[in-house]
């Protein structure tokens, strides 16, 4: 009988393991295991500096295995991020942390991995279904990035509103996706009424394809008065887009874009007010989560608390924006308008 | 009356193009406009100064898939130049893209005139290989217009005539200035008139003495030096370059060519076939994404049967001329 209650504390306390009941996990230092780090692909700015922080990260914790930055060219990112995983699987790699690009195609390969042991951590971008992928780095909540978003608009169109269009990058990048969704789930509200998202479209990522997208939307919403780009790239296309036609004082950009590309069109009112996160936080974050799942001292399961260094204490939560799958959650947003961008763009 | 099969073929295109004109302005409001004219003649002209090119790399039976990735490179470097110095003269710059579009245009046409490796082997490895060296020189960064020099950033705005609200802007002025000279190089210098022969009958050629070796390498540099310029007149317009700029440009060019009714076999086609063909892909793909019915899925699958359909009508008709 006293056994048995012994059984349903113990369930008990397991179901509570959920909560904050685990004790903090404060890293130990030393222990090998060598990592990859994949961005969507090379050659862009916000993924070099994710590559920083994981060095940073690496060196901190003294890990004497190596650390990677492998990632495909351009032209092949979908094709190339699934190869990268799998030579990273055969050549007995311990873990790879992915910004995902390739949607679901991606889960043969991560499962792959998974049944060979290693550790596969998402950031930057998730695995749609959370098949393959034990743990999940979002640089903010999702669900936010929509909310921050309509805030955006709302904020350079003012209580009456106006018509807007979305410039995502490619329609298979799940973070572009998700916060998609998330703005037009935030919209619903009643404080947003006045915002009339009227089209979604996608430059790839690609300068040209981007501004010939923007230059498209003028023509084909003459009311429209924003373009929101969440991505780098299609933000600073937009921009220019709107410039060479002298129409930054009837349409406006915004989204997210990095300080440095963004100054000048936020100094001369084309895009007043734009968001991001450090990208150095992100890598350094999830280098730590990675390091930690591969040398055994978390498991990567929902309710784990452990200490990422100089950024403090984190928890695995279930994410709430998919199905399955469990998040680490880094946040916050900064917004930038022209009395802080001059002094973030150095 | 019997007319050159290059003229049937150039009058054709431009009815298709009319067609295609008339066929969107019956579901795209206020879509006939001189507006129209202004943004797609801009961005049609960086199509078509890569198609010139092309062609004369495809009339000697080769091909340049290498030309997205010399854009990109141009672009970048000669944008990275300028960044740094401000006070590059303007002449100085487009002589430098075309200096080192030529360059890597000449390291294909080594590769294919003298070692004899096909040219597509060789430019699908140097579309590979080019872009590699940009992701690597690049250092990820990107340039951004703001480090740019003003004349740049003005240079797409900037018109040699407006007639109302009708511009001609300066890149479209100087694709058809290429145009000119390279139709009229093509048609009555000899070096025009062997690459045909080279196309036609690559041995022909060799027996009547014809240096083709030389010849096929010279093309080749042309090509490149073209994609360099494509690539300073690519900088001027977008003007935030990345690793990726001009990715896709060399299918695009590819396509411009042979809907220009160049002879993918070599031997046959014209300069003026190709800067039509540039005009129906760009005009097509410009328009596809303004009209508010097609969905952003459903454009490239589209735009690739608008592409099969016009080279497929052009080819009956031209039988049809032949059979009679």
């Amino acid at each position: 009988m006293k056994f048995n209650k012994l059984l349903t504390l113990s369930a008990v306390v397991a179901a509570l393991g959920a909560g904050p009941a685990h004790a903090e996990v404060m890293a130990e230092k030393g222990k090998k295991a060598n990592l990859v780090l994949v961005p969507k692909f090379i050659g862009i700015l916000v993924f070099d500096q994710a590559h920083d922080g994981a060095r940073e990260a690496h060196e901190e914790l003294g890990n004497p295995g190596t650390l990677e930055f492998i990632g495909p060219t351009p032209e092949n990112s979908v094709a190339g991020q699934i190869e990268i995983v799998t030579t990273a699987t055969t050549q007995g790699q311990d873990g790879v942390m992915l910004s995902n690009n390739s949607g679901d195609q991606i889960v043969p390969a991560a499962k792959a991995a998974r049944e060979k042991g290693l550790t596969l951590v998402t950031w930057d971008s998730q695995i749609p279904s959370a098949e393959g992928e034990q743990v999940f780095v979002a640089q903010v909540d999702f669900d936010q990035t929509g909310v921050v978003m309509a805030d955006m608009a709302l904020s350079i169109l003012g209580e009456e509103g106006g018509d807007f269009a979305i410039l995502s990058a490619t329609p298979d990048a799940a973070n572009q996706n998700s916060w998609n969704a998330a703005m037009q789930n935030a919209l619903q509200e009643e404080k947003y009424a006045g915002l009339n998202l009227v089209d979604i479209v996608y430059g790839d990522d690609q300068s040209e394809k981007s501004y010939n997208q923007a230059l498209a939307l003028i023509d084909k919403y003459p009311n429209m008065k924003l373009i929101m780009a969440p991505t780098t790239v299609g933000i600073v296309s937009a921009s220019k887009a709107l410039q060479d036609e002298d129409l930054c004082d009837q349409i406006k950009v915004s989204g997210l874009g990095l300080p440095a590309e963004m100054v000048s069109y936020t100094l001369n009112g084309c895009a007043p007010e734009f968001a991001l996160w450090s990208f150095v936080d992100l890598g350094y974050l999830t280098y730590y989560v990675t390091y930690l799942i591969a040398t055994g001292q978390i498991e990567g399961v929902e309710g784990e608390t452990f200490n990422a260094g100089r950024m403090g204490t984190y928890t695995i939560h279930k994410d709430p924006t998919r199905e399955n799958g469990l998040r680490v959650l880094m946040g916050p947003f900064s917004v930038y308008n022209k009395d802080n961008v001059e002094a973030d763009a150095s | 009356m019997r007319l050159r099969a290059e003229t049937r073929r150039e009058g054709v295109l431009l009815l298709l193009i009319v067609l295609v004109l008339f066929g969107f302005s019956l579901v795209i409001e206020n879509y006939l406009s001189a507006r129209l004219f202004n943004r797609v003649s801009a961005s049609v002209a960086i199509l078509a100064i890569l198609a010139i090119g092309q062609t004369l790399v495809v009339l000697t039976r080769n091909i340049d898939l290498s030309v997205g990735s010399i854009v990109g490179f141009t672009a970048y470097f000669v944008g990275q130049q300028l960044s740094l110095d401000n006070d590059i003269h303007p002449l100085v710059a487009v002589l430098m893209a075309v200096g080192l579009g030529a360059a890597l245009g000449a390291f294909n046409g080594v590769l294919v005139a003298f070692c004899r490796v096909p040219a597509i082997i060789v430019t699908l490895g140097t579309l590979a290989l080019f872009r590699t060296i940009l992701v690597e020189y690049s250092d990820a960064q990107t340039i951004l217009t703001v480090n740019l020099p003003q004349w740049l950033i003005d240079l797409p705005r900037l018109n040699v005539v407006s007639y109302e609200r009708l511009h001609l802007r300066v890149v479209v002025a100087v694709m058809l200035g290429v145009a000119v000279l390279f139709q009229l190089l093509l048609r009555y210098s000899s070096f025009g008139r062997r690459l045909y022969a080279i196309g036609s009958s690559p041995e022909a050629a060799r027996n009547a003495g014809f240096p083709t070796r030389r010849l096929v390498f010279t093309a080749f540099v042309l090509c490149g030096a073209l994609a360099g310029l494509t690539g300073f007149l690519f900088l001027a317009r977008f003007g935030n370059i990345t690793v990726i700029a001009g990715i896709g440009q060399e299918l695009k060019s590819v396509a411009a060519v042979v809907v220009g009714g160049i002879n993918i076999f070599g031997g046959s086609g014209s300069v003026l076939g190709a800067v039509l063909g540039a005009s129906l892909i760009d005009l097509l793909e410009n328009s596809l994404i303004r009209s508010l019915q097609i969905s952003e899925f459903l454009r490239d699958a589209l735009l690739g049967m608008l592409i099969l359909a016009a080279v497929a009508v052009d080819s009956v008709l031209m039988r049809r001329r032949r059979d009679r």
